[in-house]
C-alpha cells in the first residue's frame, strides 16, 4: 500500500492536478510548493500527452504548451526526484496509457516508486485492461487508481472492489472542464462504492468554486480540480504560483 | 504471443519434455561439427516422437540443398533453418523445390545488416547474437528491423524476460541456455518455457484469439475511459445478437444491392494488363458503390444496428470525407440526426465533400486541435460521445478504436473479398495470385483480405502511404516506421516518439493520413501472414494520373496506393498469374488536390 490514505487522514482531501511543464518545469515545481503550503493534500502531476482524449480544450492546450515547451517524461522524473526532496503529501501520476507503455512499463512503474510516487491514474485504462500495469504496480508498491463513471452503473461495485489508493470518481458525462452545475446522482454511486470498499474516494470533472468543491467533499472524502487551476496557469504563465496558491486556499478553506 | 523454439533436441528424453510444454518449434541440429548433431536417420525417430503441434524446424550451415529438400519432403522437419552463408538463389531454389517455410538466420554485427535482414526472401529470419555469451543483442543494433524475427543467442530462463521486455521478438530461441553439462535439462526447460509465458500473460496479453474476442494476438483491446465502457459493451452485445438476425441481415442485404449498388463490378483491366506486360489484373470497383467508395458497407451495417438499438444520431470521424460523406447519407435515409468531426487541414483539402454532408443535412464540425487532420477528428468524436452517449452511436469509419468496433466494421467490409471470390472462381475457376488494397486504418484492406485469409496460397498486400518517404518525418506508414502502442482505444502499431507522443504523420491522401493501423492488420503483420509496403505521394500521384489515362478510371488518392504497388509487381510475375486491386473510392474528390500537386490551380 502506498501513502495515499494519508491525504484524506482526518479531512476531506482538496487534490489540485497540475500538468507539468505548463510553461516549463520550474514554475510547475513553484506551482506545486503553493498549493502545499495553501492546503492541498495530494497532488496529482499530469504527464502530458500529445494526443489526451479524455481531456477538455483547458487541459489540452496545457498538454501542447508543455510539450511545445520540450518536457518529456525523463525530465518530470528528475523534476520530481528534486521535488520530492520538499513536498512530503502523496503524489500520483496522471498521463495516458501510452506514455507508459512506451516508456516500458516496468521501467516506468520502478522509476515511480524509486522518485517517491505514490500511484497512476491513465484515464484511457478500463478495468477490463487493468492487468497491462497492474502486476508492476504491485510489485513496486505504485496504486494504480481506478476511475468510476456516472454511466458505471452495474460495474461500479466491480470496480470498487478492487480499487486501489483512493477511487476518482467522475462527476459527470464528457470530459474535464469546469461546469456550472453537476447534476449526477453522486450519492448513489458513493453509496455503492461505500458497501464494496473501505479506501476513500474523491470527486472530479468539472468543479472549479469552492461551493462546488465543499458540495463534492460533503458526499465524498475529496475534490479534484483541474481545469480551474490549469486556467490560472494559461493566464498568467510563470507569474502563476501565487495566484494558484491563492485558489487553493479559497478550496481548501471551503473543505474545512 | 513469443513463441518459443527449443533448439538442439537430441534424445528421445528431449522430446518427452517438449511434448509436455507444447513450444511452438523445437530444432535438430543437422550440422556434424556441433555437438547438438543428430543424423536424418536420428532425427526421423524423434520426429515420430514429437507431438503434432509441434513444428520440427532442420538447423544447416551450407547443406547440400538436396539433402534439405529431401528432409523437409520427407516430413522429417516441417521448416529449414539456414544459418550458413546461404544467399537469395538457395532460399529460392529450396522453395520451389519443397513450398515449405525457411527460416533464414543472420549474425548481427552492425547496424548497416538490417538491410539485408529486411530484403531476405526467407518466410522468417533469425538474428543470432553469435556470441554465446549470455549477452543479447544490442536493441540499437535492430531498431530498423522492420519484420517479426526468432531472437537466438545467449538467451536463458533467466535472461528472457528482459529481452522480451526490451525487443519484442516474434520467437525466443533458446539452446546451451537450457542444458546442463552440454545435455537438455528438463528444470531449465521447463523454466524458460513458464518464464515466456508468464511474461506473456502479464504485459503483452491477457488472452489469446480464440478466447478473447477483443484481441488480435496482442493486439486491439478496448483502451478507452470508463465513462464509454457500458456503451461499447452494449454495442458488442447488440452486434453478437443482429449478426445472427436472418431478419437484420435481410434488411441489409436488401440496402447494399438496392440502395448502395452492390455487389460491386470485378473489373479486368486488359489495356493496364497488356501495358504491363505481366499478372492479370482486376479492379474491384467499390468505387461505384453509392456515395463513390467502400465506406458505406460499413456505415449502412452501423447505422442499421444503431436504429435496432434505439439510437437517433449518428457521429463520426471522416479524414477524405468519404466516410462522412456516407454516414451522412445513412443517416439521411434512416431520418437520424448526424455529426461529422473532420479535420480543418481535411475540410480545407476535401472542400467538396464538406458540402456533401451539408448537402445532405449533417453537421460539420472542423477539428482545430492536434494536426487538425484525421486523428484529431477521432480524439474529438470520442471526446463527444463521452458527452452524449444514451442517443448516440459512435459510427466509427475504419477498423481500429475499441473492440468491438475492429471486429463489426471488418464483418461490413468482408462483402468485398467475398464478392471476389465469388466473382473470380466464376470469372477464372481459381483464386487470384495476389490481391492488394491502400492502408490507413485499413477498413477497405481487410475487407478485400478477409475471406483470403485461411487461402494461405493468396497474397495479401497492404498499401500504406509513405507521404515524402520512409526515411523522412512526413510519412504515415505506420508498418514501416511505427511502434507498439496504446491509442484511441486499441494496442496496436503507431507512429510515435521515444516517449509514446503520437506523430504528426502525413500523406497527400487525407484517407490514409492516420498514424496508426487497425489491430487485425497488426496482427497480420506480425504473424506474416499479410504483406505491407509504403508508397509514396508521387508514386500514388503516378498511379492516379496512369489509371486515369488507361483505363478510363479516375481512382481515389487512396486507392491509387494500391494502384502504384500493382504497377510495380504485375510485370514481374508471369502472364498466368492473376492479381486483384481494390479501388476502394472514386477520386472525382481529389482532382482539385491533385492538379495543385501538379503545379495547376483549378477553380472547383
Amino acid at each position: 500500500m502506498s501513502n495515499i490514505y494519508k491525504a484524506f487522514e482526518n479531512k476531506k482531501a482538496f487534490i489540485p492536478f497540475i500538468t507539468c511543464g505548463d510553461p516549463d518545469l520550474e514554475t510547475t515545481g513553484k506551482i506545486v510548493k503553493e498549493a502545499v503550503k495553501n492546503g492541498a493534500s495530494l497532488v496529482e502531476l499530469g504527464i502530458p500527452f500529445s494526443d489526451p482524449t479524455a481531456e477538455g480544450p483547458v487541459i489540452q492546450g496545457a498538454n501542447l504548451r508543455a510539450l511545445n515547451g520540450g518536457v518529456t517524461t525523463d525530465k518530470i522524473f528528475d523534476f520530481v526526484k528534486e521535488l520530492r526532496k520538499d513536498v512530503t503529501i502523496p503524489m500520483v501520476f496522471m498521463t495516458y496509457a501510452n506514455v507508459v507503455f512506451s516508456y516500458g512499463s516496468e521501467k516506468f512503474i520502478k522509476t515511480c516508486s524509486e522518485i517517491g510516487i505514490d500511484g497512476i491514474i491513465l484515464p484511457d485504462l478500463p478495468f477490463e485492461e487493468k492487468e497491462e500495469f497492474l502486476p508492476d504496480c504491485h510489485k513496486y508498491g505504485v496504486d494504480l487508481i481506478s476511475l468510476i463513471a456516472p454511466t458505471s452503473k452495474d460495474r461500479v461495485a466491480m470496480i470498487a472492489k478492487e480499487a486501489e489508493g483512493f477511487i476518482y470518481l467522475v462527476s459527470s458525462l464528457g470530459v474535464t472542464g469546469t461546469r456550472t452545475e453537476i447534476n449526477t446522482d453522486l450519492d448513489s454511486i458513493v453509496k455503492i462504492i461505500r458497501e464494496n470498499t473501505n479506501i476513500p474516494c474523491a470527486i472530479g470533472f468539472g468543479i472549479s468554486t469552492p461551493e462546488q468543491a465543499k458540495k463534492m467533499a460533503s458526499i465524498s472524502d475529496g475534490a479534484i480540480v483541474g481545469s480551474a487551476i490549469i486556467k490560472i496557469m494559461a493566464e498568467y504563465g510563470k507569474e502563476s504560483p501565487a495566484h494558484v496558491g491563492e485558489y487553493v486556499k479559497s478550496m481548501t478553506d471551503a473543505l474545512k | 504471443m513469443t513463441k518459443i523454439k527449443l533448439c538442439g533436441l537430441t534424445r528421445p528424453e528431449d522430446i518427452e519434455c517438449a511434448n509436455s510444454l507444447k513450444p511452438d518449434f523445437i530444432g535438430f541440429v543437422f550440422y556434424k561439427k556441433s555437438s547438438r548433431y543428430v543424423s536424418f536417420e536420428k532425427a526421423a525417430e524423434l520426429k515420430k516422437l514429437l507431438s503434432p503441434e509441434i513444428k520440427a524446424v532442420g538447423v544447416f550451415i551450407d547443406e547440400d540443398i538436396r539433402d534439405v529438400a529431401y528432409l523437409l519432403g520427407e516430413g522429417i522437419i516441417d521448416i529449414a533453418q539456414l544459418h550458413g552463408s546461404e544467399d537469395e538463389g538457395y532460399i529460392s531454389k529450396l522453395r520451389s523445390l519443397t513450398g515449405k517455410p525457411i527460416i533464414k538466420a543472420f549474425r548481427i554485427k552492425g547496424s548497416e545488416d538490417a538491410a539485408l535482414v529486411n530484403a531476405s526472401g526467407a518466410d522468417y529470419v533469425l538474428l543470432d547474437s553469435g556470441a554465446g555469451d549470455g549477452k543479447l543483442l544490442d536493441r540499437n543494433l535492430i531498431k530498423d528491423i522492420k519484420r517479426p524475427y526468432f531472437l537466438a543467442g545467449g538467451l536463458s530462463p533467466e535472461n528472457v524476460k528482459e529481452a522480451i521486455d526490451e525487443i519484442n521478438p516474434f520467437a525466443v530461441d533458446v539452446s546451451s541456455g537450457i542444458e546442463t553439462e552440454k545435455k537438455k535439462d528438463p528444470d531449465k526447460m521447463i523454466k524458460f518455457v513458464k518464464t515466456v509465458r508468464e511474461e506473456f500473460k502479464k504485459g503483452n496479453t491477457m488472452n489469446n484469439n480464440d478466447s478473447n474476442p477483443a484481441r488480435f494476438g496482442i493486439h486491439g483491446g478496448q483502451y478507452i475511459p470508463e465513462t464509454l465502457m457500458n456503451a461499447v459493451i452494449e454495442l458488442e452485445k447488440a452486434y453478437n445478437h443482429y449478426k445472427n438476425d436472418p431478419e437484420f441481415n435481410r434488411e441489409l442485404t436488401e440496402l447494399l444491392n438496392e440502395y448502395a449498388g452492390r455487389p460491386s463490378r470485378l473489373y479486368y483491366a486488359e489495356k493496364m494488363t497488356k501495358d504491363l506486360g505481366g499478372a492479370k489484373i482486376y479492379l474491384k470497383r467499390e468505387d461505384l458503390n453509392h456515395t463513390g467508395a467502400h465506406k458505406i458497407n460499413n456505415v449502412l451495417g452501423q447505422a442499421l444496428l444503431a436504429k435496432k438499438m434505439g439510437k437517433t444520431r449518428l457521429i463520426a470521424e471522416t479524414g477524405a470525407g468519404q466516410h462522412g460523406v456516407a454516414t451522412a447519407t445513412a443517416a439521411a435515409l434512416m431520418g437520424m440526426e448526424c455529426v461529422v468531426f473532420m479535420g480543418e487541414e481535411d475540410t480545407k483539402r476535401q472542400a467538396l465533400n464538406v458540402y456533401r454532408m451539408r448537402l445532405l443535412g449533417a453537421e460539420v464540425i472542423p477539428v482545430t486541435t492536434g494536426t487538425a487532420t484525421l486523428k484529431d477528428a477521432v480524439s474529438e468524436a470520442m471526446r463527444e460521445w463521452t458527452k452524449r452517449i444514451d442517443d448516440t452511436h459512435y459510427c466509427l469509419g475504419s477498423v481500429m478504436g475499441p473492440h468491438p468496433f475492429p471486429t463489426i466494421v471488418r464483418d461490413f467490409q468482408a462483402v468485398i473479398s467475398k464478392e471476389i471470390k465469388e466473382q473470380m472462381l466464376e470469372k477464372e475457376g481459381r483464386l487470384p495470385d495476389a490481391v492488394l488494397a491502400c492502408v490507413g486504418g485499413g477498413s477497405n484492406a481487410i475487407g478485400t483480405f478477409y475471406n483470403f485469409i485461411n487461402d494461405k496460397e493468396v497474397r495479401l498486400i497492404g498499401c500504406e502511404a509513405a507521404g515524402r518517404g520512409v526515411d523522412t518525418y512526413e510519412t504515415a506508414a505506420t508498418i514501416a516506421t511505427g511502434k507498439l502502442g496504446i491509442f484511441h482505444g486499441m494496442k496496436s502499431y503507431f507512429c510515435q516518439d521515444e516517449y509514446g507522443q503520437i506523430a504528426p504523420v502525413y500523406s497527400i491522401s487525407a484517407g490514409l493520413d492516420y498514424p496508426g493501423i487497425g489491430p487485425e492488420h497488426a496482427y497480420l503483420h506480425d504473424i506474416g501472414r499479410a504483406e505491407y509496403v509504403p508508397v509514396t505521394d508521387e508514386e500514388a500521384v503516378q498511379a492516379f494520373e496512369y489509371l486515369a489515362k488507361t483505363e478510363g478510371i479516375i481512382p481515389a488518392i487512396e486507392s491509387a496506393h494500391a494502384i502504384s504497388y500493382a504497377m510495380k509487381i504485375a510485370p514481374t510475375m508471369s502472364n498466368d498469374q492473376i492479381i486483384v486491386i481494390t479501388v476502394s473510392g472514386r477520386g472525382d474528390k481529389d482532382c482539385a488536390a491533385i492538379a495543385r500537386y501538379r503545379g495547376e490551380d483549378i477553380n472547383e
